[in-house]
């Protein structure tokens, strides 16, 4: 499983605010291939949360592994996203 | 090197109310389930060794003071918050016992006033003969402690201390030889700026003071400064006032920093140890434990190499490095 932390994270935040810059109703963020994210790759969510407010793209953030979850509840950010437990869930909620 | 922590909270001085003391009397008696204790020894061991330490003991509520012990010669803290009345006190006691100069150095990493409300409270800068040299990034200094002690703010004026004060403008980038420890410093993100501090001894043994330092979510990038600043310190000792979520949220620009930022600057610094520091004042020892957890949880999830071990500091540590 991949880590999202200080070596990739800026093309991670590249990728997402990409991605809502086309500006679809809904980004569902697949997590089941990554372990980990260290706090660069939490702000790198914020950077994507911050471009979707001005889009009115909802993030939702689907499949996290144990420890992400883990990391998303220590670090606060399980209050600032949906997390969704399967794929279908995440889409259709 | 010992590193002595006698203020560790951030922006106001705490105070438990009376029900605090109760609670965690009654939550004691209860882990003590009816226990017999021969004397006030064996419960003293009791509470600081068996109990949470939220229970047994506490985190304290100066705010920031922290000494660095090279064990010899001039005394050297960092900040002058309400910690520092204690730190003084015993620096004193500790003169009486001789074989060091009644010299202070004080490493301010800014000039807020929790962190500089202890020097009216600071008795050797009472003491004729004494030495007292405030070192900072800030050239303004001098100017913020004559003010706390104007007659509208504080009864006693600062020129009626009788020690011999100094005031000497230190430069990031420049490595400084002051008594018994080689000093540099980095300028951190902070509202009037603030200093990170790194300590050497002549056995090579490091310390990093990094307090009130926010790192800014369209600034990452510059973070690499402070790895290389704290690259394999013994300890830092660095601000963890708030959870990463309020830190890049309602409390972005408050300047200060997360935890998690933290443990993450340690791990790729290659840092052996790192102290959790300006605790939120609203923070019960509860709270402030289950915090320190937390810390440690996350450390253990994303560590990929050496282990980084997570102290949370209170006020009375005291860690030899």
């Amino acid at each position: 499983m991949g880590t999202v932390d200080q070596t990739n994270a800026d093309a991670f935040a590249q990728h997402l605010i990409a991605s809502i810059k086309m500006a679809p109703p809904k980004l569902v963020l697949d997590l089941a291939g990554i372990g980990v994210m260290t706090s660069r790759g939490l702000r790198a969510l914020t950077l994507a949360e911050r471009a979707a407010h001005t889009s009115d793209t909802r993030i939702v953030l689907a499949r996290p592994s144990a420890a992400m979850r883990e990391v998303l509840a220590i670090s606060g950010y399980d209050m600032f996203f949906r997390v969704a437990d399967s794929l279908e869930d995440a889409i259709g909620g | 090197m010992q590193i002595r922590f006698w203020g560790t909270r951030g922006s106001l001085p705490v105070a438990p109310h009376a029900s605090t003391f109760s609670d965690k009397i009654a939550d004691a008696l209860i882990a003590a389930q009816g226990r017999h204790f021969a004397d006030k020894q064996e419960a003293l061991a009791f509470a600081q060794d068996e109990l949470e330490f939220a229970i047994g003991q506490g985190y304290g509520g100066a705010t920031s003071c922290v000494e660095v012990d090279a064990g010899k010669g001039a005394f050297v803290v960092c900040d002058m918050g309400s910690g520092v009345r204690e730190f003084g006190l015993d620096t004193l006691r500790r003169l009486a016992e001789g074989n060091r100069p009644k010299e202070w150095h004080f490493f301010m990493s800014h000039l807020h006033w929790d962190h500089i409300m202890g020097f009216p409270f600071f008795v050797p800068a009472f003491v004729d003969g004494a030495k007292v040299i405030v070192h900072a990034g800030h050239a303004d200094c001098e100017e913020a402690l004559r003010r706390q002690q104007e007659e509208i703010s504080f009864p006693v004026p600062f020129d009626w201390l009788k020690a011999d004060i100094e005031f000497r403008t230190l430069t990031p980038g420049t490595e400084y030889e002051i008594g018994e420890l080689t000093v540099s410093l980095i300028e951190q993100e902070h509202s009037h700026a603030s200093y990170g501090y790194r300590f050497r001894d002549a056995k090579g043994s490091s310390a990093v003071y990094s307090t009130d330092a926010e790192y800014k979510i369209d600034k990452m990038h510059e973070e690499s400064s402070m790895v290389e600043f704290i690259a394999g310190a013994d300890l830092v000792i660095a601000d963890t006032m708030y959870s990463l979520a309020d830190s890049v949220s309602m409390k972005e620009d408050w300047g200060h920093s997360s935890n998690i930022v933290a443990v993450d600057l340690c791990h790729e610094a290659g840092a052996k140890r790192l102290a959790l520091f300006h605790h939120e004042p609203t923070y019960s020892d509860a709270d402030i434990q289950r915090m320190h957890a937390d810390t440690l949880r996350y450390e253990q999830l994303t560590r990929t190499g050496a282990k980084l071990d997570v102290l949370c500091s209170y006020d009375g540590l005291c860690v030899e490095i």
